[in-house]
């Protein structure tokens, strides 16, 4: 059994929705000793679908949470209370790490921001993470991934040609904001191992999607020239494209820079002509010519279900690929070969498949457990890490506190 | 041998990475991307690029539409904080030199594919033995085992196969036509940044993880799974319901409404009130009309049941005000409904000036605006100490000086193509 890369390292989680328990989860699946502070009085993704069949509105039993919290420990507490408030300050004093996604203020009006903390536990990592950050005109401006597409500009190169800005799929900004998070928070456990100091890191999650789109944004900058929505195409490969396969809603991607493979395409497709076709003879020709290039491609990806197209091309050494569903991921033999489809086996949620960290390590480990139960290690959390004592403990529950 | 790291004038600060040595063998943007995000929070950096150059150096944009190798907007992106080494790895000499280079660092990170990783004989198990504490990083389109090892991949496919294209347009906006509106790649590299920022991310991991084990580590970085990765919320909904999420507007799959994203007098604009604290407050900005007092969109369920309904509806109310407008209501309301921006826009914004979003790199006089540091870390800011480099503009320094070559030996390795 080899190490654990954040073995040691115990983290205070008060994040809520996608972004922020997203990285919590990688820290804890790296080893981190993560501690959720939640309260049955102020759901939010415990009150989220989706549910098993039967268990509707059962805040243990949704995927929303138990596929976002797996390998971290519950505990209750009401932070709206004062006495539950005092609690999440003593337990920061053991903790490394302490992160929240709440709007702007509110840790610092629960007294929780990071002046408090620090008083506590003077080298603690603290970060926030929100769609425009902790400063700035719009620091108070409400916003889920939706906003952060809005703003970030990315809907300017995402579309069809002659269409508006589409939205970039799979909410990315949170899950996205979450990989962001967890860089940075072991950042800081770097920087802290060589100097001793803690700090606060402030993430802007609109400030983390434009390294997605630097061409369109330094070309604005340099030559004043605004974005045009071009589809699937390259300004370089051609054809570049998501083209459609014999079933319906089926869709192959395949993308061809040189002359050799598109030779190569043609003979797969058996159409020899498209080679010493004029229109298609350089990439510069196949180009100007994409809509017939398009064309013919379609022509013959129609012809054939996904996985025989895809084979016989990357057999000529041709890139392209199926186009996965979000469901069909969890069964691809690539990424249940690489060990990156993992399993969460709860005792309300039940035996579910997950996709987890997306790389192997020769010599480090990785630890997939489940989630815990709302609440599950109040009592140890509290004992152990925060010192209440028993009688403390069944005071501080009786108030209702741990709820 | 290696020269404290050098702050030069005006530039950036301590990074937490500071003291930390990279090497980087990458194209495109993958690797850059993962080397840039360790180098402008403080890392050493040496580009190690063959004679012809990064292929992002051809990519652009360019000043005037000129191209030119040392002024590619991309290429100076990616690269800031780097040294740069010109080496031909295909060269048994030059071989050598990278090796004596991975003696020097602690991690190396790469995106040539797997056939070059064999031939330029840095496989990972061969780095592994050579150099036992270094942190070896392999970006491949779908990781080095598997059935799809030897596939070749690239954005387009990586992103393709991880999910994404499927899934966008995305929510709140979605395709009306699934035939005619296949699925969608953003005109950037999502899947390869993705991919960096996770590489990036595996990197920090692996060195703190040598803290304990005092070894290094291979790690195998897939860029079909970086992406597949952060598709949680489609993924969670597969997992526990078996629905499966199209394109087509039909927000049930995902869950609480509204949740869209609609036409305004002069633009688009986001509409989410996903809880029931929302929804009021929502129907208080419109003016609490007849028809929202309406049970059919009294509560959650009632709203899922009706969606198609009530989009139309308030399709009539965003219709009849501008996305600045909206977003004032939300900002009195405190509501998560947004505006587009356009890039323009964005760029232009006082949140985006007042925060420093954006830093300049300046090459040959010429001023290149860029995205700055993706997360402020109070302490450890990092930033830019040094603009990316022209091609082959330390060989030298990294040959003589750091790792001790003598004129006569690099004059050699000059002649014989491999530097």
């Amino acid at each position: 059994m080899s190490a654990l890369p954040l073995h040691g390292v115990r983290v205070l989680d008060l994040g809520q929705f996608i972004a922020m328990p997203f990285c919590t989860q990688w820290l804890a699946w790296a080893g981190a000793d993560v501690i959720i502070v939640e309260s049955r009085k102020h759901l939010t993704g415990r009150a989220s679908p989706p549910w098993p069949p039967g268990l509707e509105g059962d805040p243990d039993a949704t995927g929303y949470t138990n596929l976002l919290n797996g390998s971290k420990k519950s505990c209750a507490i009401d932070l709206s209370a004062p006495a539950g408030r005092e609690l999440v300050r003593r337990l920061a004093r053991s903790c490394d790490v302490m992160v929240d996604n709440f709007s702007t203020g509110v840790l610092e009006k629960l007294g929780l921001g990071y002046d408090d903390i620090t008083r506590y536990r003077p080298d603690i990592i603290m970060l926030s993470s929100g769609a425009f950050g902790r400063e700035g005109p719009l620091k108070d401006a409400m916003g889920f991934h939706s906003a952060v597409n809005l703003f970030s500009g990315l809907a300017d190169v995402t579309g069809y040609p002659g269409g508006h800005g589409r939205i970039l799929g799979g909410v990315t900004p949170d899950p996205l904001g979450g990989v962001y998070c967890v860089f940075a928070i072991v950042a800081a456990l770097h920087h802290r191992r060589r100097t001793g100091e803690g700090q606060y890191i402030d993430v802007a999650m609109y400030e983390l999607m434009l390294p997605l789109f630097p061409e369109a944004i330094i070309d604005w900058m340099l030559n004043g020239r605004e974005p045009t929505r071009i589809g699937n195409r390259d300004r370089e490969k051609a054809p570049h494209g998501i083209y459609p396969c014999r079933a319906a809603d089926t869709w192959i991607a395949i993308s061809i820079g040189g002359d050799d493979e598109w030779r190569q395409f043609c003979g797969v497709a058996r159409h020899p002509e498209w080679a010493t076709d004029p229109r298609f003879a350089d990439v510069l020709a196949r180009h100007a010519s994409a809509d017939a290039l398009d064309a013919a491609v379609e022509s013959w990806t129609r012809r054939h279900a996904v996985r025989t197209a895809v084979t016989r091309l990357q057999r000529r050494g041709i890139a392209a690929a199926p186009v996965l569903r979000t469901d069909e991921l969890l069964a691809d033999p690539q990424l249940r070969a690489l060990g990156v489809v993992v399993e969460n086996d709860h005792p309300k949620g039940g035996r579910r498949l997950q996709l987890g960290i997306p790389w192997r390590m020769d010599s480090l480990d990785l630890r997939y457990r489940r989630a815990p139960l709302l609440g599950e290690h109040t009592r140890d959390v509290l004992t152990e890490l925060a010192g209440v004592t028993e009688e403390e403990y069944r005071t501080l529950a009786a108030g209702g506190v741990l709820s | 041998m290696v020269p404290a790291s050098e702050q030069e004038p005006g530039g950036g600060r301590d990074g937490p990475f500071t003291g930390l040595k990279v090497v980087e063998l990458g194209e495109g943007t993958a690797a850059p991307y993962a080397a840039k995000l360790l180098g402008d929070f403080g890392a050493e950096v040496v580009k190690v690029e063959p004679p012809a150059g990064d292929p992002a150096r051809r990519r652009g944009p360019f000043p005037g539409d000129r191209p030119d190798h040392e002024r590619s907007g991309l290429f100076l992106y990616l690269n800031t904080n780097k040294r740069g080494l010109t080496l031909d790895p295909a060269c048994v000499a030059a071989r050598a030199v990278l090796d004596r280079l991975l003696g020097w660092a602690d991690v190396f990170v790469t995106n040539v594919t797997p056939e070059q990783l064999r031939r330029y004989d840095v496989a990972p198990l061969t780095l592994r033995a050579a150099h036992p504490r270094l942190v070896v990083v392999t970006i491949t389109p779908f990781g080095l085992h598997g059935p799809y090892a030897a596939w070749r991949g690239d954005e387009l496919t990586t992103y393709a196969a991880g999910g994404l294209a499927y899934s966008t347009p995305g929510m709140p906006d979605a395709a009306e036509d699934l035939e005619r509106e296949p699925p969608l790649h953003p005109a950037c590299f999502v899947a390869e940044t993705i991919t960096g920022t996770v590489a990036a991310t595996a990197s920090a991991l692996a060195l703190f993880g040598r803290f304990q084990t005092d070894d290094g580590c291979h790690v195998d970085v897939s860029q079909q799974a970086a992406v597949a990765a952060i598709q949680q919320r489609d993924v969670t909904v597969a997992s526990y319901t078996g629905a499966r999420y199209t394109r087509l507007l039909d927000p049930r799959v995902i869950g609480r409404l509204p949740n869209f994203y609609l036409p305004c007098k002069d633009g688009y604009v986001a509409i989410a009130a996903p809880a029931d604290a929302h929804w009021t407050r929502l129907v208080e900005a419109m003016g609490s009309p007849r028809w929202a007092l309406d049970e059919k969109f009294d509560t959650g369920a009632a709203r899922i049941a009706n969606w198609q309904e009530l989009r139309f509806r308030l399709i009539e109310w965003t219709m009849q005000n501008t996305g600045d407008e909206i977003y004032r209501i939300a900002e009195s309301l405190r509501m998560p409904l947004f505006p587009f921006y356009s890039l323009r826009r964005m760029a232009e914004s006082e949140h985006v000036r007042t925060r420093g979003t954006f830093v300049t790199c300046e090459r040959d006089g010429v001023p290149f605006r860029m995205p700055g540091q993706p997360i402020r870390m109070s302490r450890s800011p990092g930033g830019l100490r040094r603009v990316a480099p022209r091609l082959g503009e330390h060989t030298w320094e990294i040959l003589h000086d750091w790792l001790g070559y003598e004129a006569d030996a690099i004059g050699r390795l000059r002649a014989s193509g491999a530097a």
